[in-house]
């Protein structure tokens, strides 16, 4: 059992996700690695863009993150959930005004150019910071990195920055480019973007569209003896059914980000020769949400959103809709996430005789149709799970006398009539929990975000307590502290209800036997792969 | 023999016949039989068929009934079809006697429109309509329509100018008559029977279309549809598969039921038509 150290994130993780334990077969935990062969497995989605250090998105990072390496990763036993990639140590300064880096020595670029702590300055500055879908708020306040030698970078920062925040932010948001290749031409544009040039494991080898994405082994790797593998292949499967039969046919070796469909699991888990694993994603927890416009006047009332908290069964969700899957909410950070999460917030539990009476307290009787008001109910397009939950938020409504009308959109069209034009008065999104409320959740319930701006707060809420709060942690140094705050903040957020969280879930893998060192870090599908291995 | 008498010795014309009678029946008694909405929660998730009489269908994945959506969706699947139909054989006809009648400019430009909507596979037609309106109930059956109309228009106006070179015309022509009126009074009822002929196809079709817009997800997601039905219950193909089979099984029946019994009318009126 070497490898296999019980902590309480793993703990917490199995426990919350209900792990199908027994349709889990042992993994080969006590083999020794095998070099050679090719990976082959099922990629649902096609990103054109596929520079990580412009696009933080898991879709980006489930083929680049092999290819660009950052300079931390997650780590289920490491200090503070973190294994050193590029960096061998960070430390931040009492004042919160710069943060120190050492950098691994020895590291070259996929084209032979050593790596060095320019290209680190030059990635922060030029990438993060302006470009980047999330540093934009975590960096935002960097003014400058040194580099007093080719191993050392400091990051410099105008304001105050909990370094808590920019340790947690290190796994998802410090993807490492190669400055000799950036620093000509618009960054945007450059050709790396689509053939992206890293110090990872693996070097971009090509990509043919709607057919699929080759890798090959980066032989002058700095990690010992690693990569194991030779190659990957990411064939591009669309069809969520398909990939099933694939993983059968022995097409494919692994279905990670739930390519197999949940209703599939049960029975794909006794077909000899694969496996189901729901570890590796805890630290990628998605969020089912109902999103509110408080524009609404109805909606404005407190009383109206606690009705619906209350009309919405969330065991009935996680066991129908995500088959067990998945964990129920109570607050908007995830109850497997080791810092921040409490329990000490007000709940809502599943009670329709309450949620009318609330309503008739609010003023909203029902007419002579049943219904007390009529609403625009738009599900994100992006998960079957999301669309599911809508078909069932109607019904449950209904029970309420709510007559909620489903509207459904492609995701261009969603994002648009959600987050531009607030054409709506409930949605379900499905939000990323990335290790730091900072990062990407407190901008879910913040006042003050410019319309468009996707996955915020564009439901008009404003709440100056709420606001304060966030500001306050922002600015709180220190680490115990700034978790407190963010423990009111939950409080705060379940309390007034800006929206309501229902359920929390990640995702599920389906491999071969043969597939070794599976899921052994919490972000797993969306790190480098350096040790994973094929068993002839 | 009267046509009736006929239509019944066609045993192809009576299979259609009890087919369309059984399907009118489940759209009529839906909300007889299933008051209240069809997509409420009534049981266990994933029931199989013939497990519980209560739902002797089984449940799709949130616990509905599935009979009860099959019976309202025979609702929407019959209504988009018959709507789409007539609006196209409504559109066609128009089109097809003002250009046959008319002539000269009126004719060559009702006919270019009518060959830019022909070269457009109509389900890309409605494909595109539907997503950049939004569906909606009214949206599809105007998305049906509008690649459709154009079979009624063709046949139509072939009608209407044999019809126009008729004495009875000539004369209506004499006295004066309004060449409006004529078109629509004298010409286009005499032009009709072929293009009512064509009504079970485009019925079939439409309940067809209308099917695949909803198993792409782009029907009005407030409805069941049949369609639908059969998109929802793909994503447990290997594990439920019942739910894929019984709409579609449902969605065959129908389309073959409209379509044979449109030919048995077609025929026993041909028949007729002959022999007098």
């Amino acid at each position: 059992m070497s490898g296999f150290t019980i902590s309480r994130r793993t703990m917490l993780a199995g426990s919350a996700m209900l792990l199908a334990s027994t349709a889990m077969p042992a993994p080969g935990w006590a083999q020794t690695p095998k070099r050679g062969g090719r990976l082959v497995l099922a990629a649902d989605s096609e990103p054109r863009n596929l520079n990580p250090a412009i696009v933080a998105s898991n879709g980006v990072f489930f083929i680049s993150s092999k290819i660009v390496e950052t300079l931390a990763e997650a780590s289920f036993d490491g200090k503070d959930g973190l294994a050193p990639r590029l960096a061998l140590s960070w430390e931040g300064a009492a004042d919160g005004l710069s943060v120190t880096f050492k950098l691994r020595d020895g590291v070259k670029w996929h084209d032979g150019k050593p790596f060095t702590s320019a290209d680190v300055a030059f990635s922060a500055l030029q990438i993060w910071k302006p470009l980047q879908n999330l540093g934009r708020t975590v960096f935002k306040d960097l003014a400058s990195v040194d580099t007093p030698d080719d191993l050392t970078a400091v990051f410099k920062f105008a304001k105050p920055t909990p370094f808590q925040l920019i340790r947690n932010a290190l796994p998802a948001l410090s993807s490492v480019v190669p400055k000799h290749i950036y620093e000509v031409g618009k960054i945007e544009d450059n050709p790396a973007n689509n053939a992206p040039i890293g110090t990872g494991p693996f070097k971009f080898g090509e990509y043919k569209a709607g057919q699929y994405y080759r890798l090959t082994k980066n032989a002058d790797y700095w990690g010992k003896d690693e990569p194991y593998l030779d190659e990957i292949i990411y064939q591009v499967l669309p069809d969520r059914t398909s990939a099933a039969s694939a993983l059968e046919a022995e097409e494919i070796q692994l279905a990670a980000f739930s390519a197999v469909p949940l209703a599939d699991l049960d029975r794909i888990s006794k077909v000899p020769g694969l496996k189901v694993i729901s570890k590796g994603y805890e630290g990628l927890t998605y969020q089912l949400v109902v999103e509110i416009n408080h524009r609404r006047k109805e909606l404005a009332d407190v009383k109206v959103r606690q009705a619906i908290a209350h009309a919405i069964d969330k065991d009935f969700v996680v066991k129908t809709v995500f088959l067990g899957y998945a964990a129920t909410a109570t607050g908007p950070v995830p109850k497997n996430d080791p810092q921040f999460y409490t329990a000490d917030v007000p709940t809502y539990a599943f009670d329709v005789a309450k949620a009318n009476a609330l309503l008739d307290e609010a003023g909203y009787v029902r007419g002579a149709d049943d219904n007390r008001f009529s609403l625009k109910l738009l599900p994100a397009p992006y998960f079957n799970e999301t669309k599911q939950f809508g078909d069932y938020l109607r019904q449950a409504l209904a029970a309420i006398g709510i007559d909620a009308q489903l509207v459904n959109n492609d995701s261009a069209a969603h994002i648009k009539a959600v987050y531009t034009d607030h054409a709506f008065d409930l949605a379900v999104g499905p939000p990323v929990f990335r290790g730091d409320p900072a990062i990407s959740t407190t901008i879910l319930v913040q006042s003050g975000i410019p319309d468009g701006v996707p996955f915020s707060n564009q439901g008009g809420y404003k709440n100056d307590a709420l606001d304060a709060l966030i500001a306050k942690a922002s600015e709180t140094l220190d680490t115990s502290a700034r978790t407190d705050l963010y423990k009111e903040f939950q409080k705060e957020v379940a309390t007034d209800l800006p929206l309501i969280n229902v359920a929390e879930w990640s995702f599920i893998s389906v491999a071969r036997d043969t597939v070794g060192n599976i899921a052994n870090n919490p972000r797993w599908a969306v790190s480098n792969w350096a040790d994973t291995y094929l068993e002839s | 023999m009267s046509p009736l008498r006929r239509f019944l010795r066609t045993p192809e014309a009576v299979t259609g016949a009890m087919l369309l009678a059984a399907l009118i029946a489940m759209a009529l008694s839906a909300s007889l039989l299933f008051p209240g909405d069809p997509q409420a929660i009534a049981g266990p998730a994933l029931l199989p068929p013939f497990q519980d009489w209560s739902l002797p269908l089984g449940t799709d994945r949130l616990g509905r009934d599935v009979l009860a959506e099959l019976f309202h969706g025979a609702r929407t699947s019959l209504a988009v079809g018959l709507a789409a139909a007539a609006a196209a054989l409504v559109v066609g006809a128009v089109v097809g006697t003002l250009a046959g009648f008319a002539g000269g400019l009126v004719d060559e430009v009702l006919m270019r429109i009518t060959d830019a909507f022909q070269t457009v596979p109509s389900f890309l037609l409605a494909l595109a309509f539907v997503s950049v309106v939004g569906p909606s109930l009214g949206v599809v059956v105007i998305a049906i329509a509008l690649g459709t109309w154009t079979g009624p228009a063709r046949v139509a106006r072939a009608e209407v100018l044999s019809i126009r070179e008729r004495d009875y015309v000539a004369g209506a022509r004499v006295i004066g008559m309004h060449p409006l009126a004529i078109a629509f009074r004298e010409v286009l009822p005499n032009a009709l029977p072929p293009v009512l002929a064509m009504s079970s196809v485009i019925v079939a079709a439409a309940i067809l279309t209308e099917a695949a817009l909803s198993f792409l997800g782009l029907g009005d997601p407030n409805r069941v549809t049949w369609g639908g039905m059969i998109a929802e219950g793909r994503a447990v193909l290997r594990t439920a598969p019942f739910l894929s089979i019984v709409p579609g099984i449902a969605l065959v029946l129908t389309v073959l039921g409209v379509y044979l019994a449109g030919e048995g009318i077609v025929e026993t009126t041909a028949v007729r038509r002959g022999l007098s």
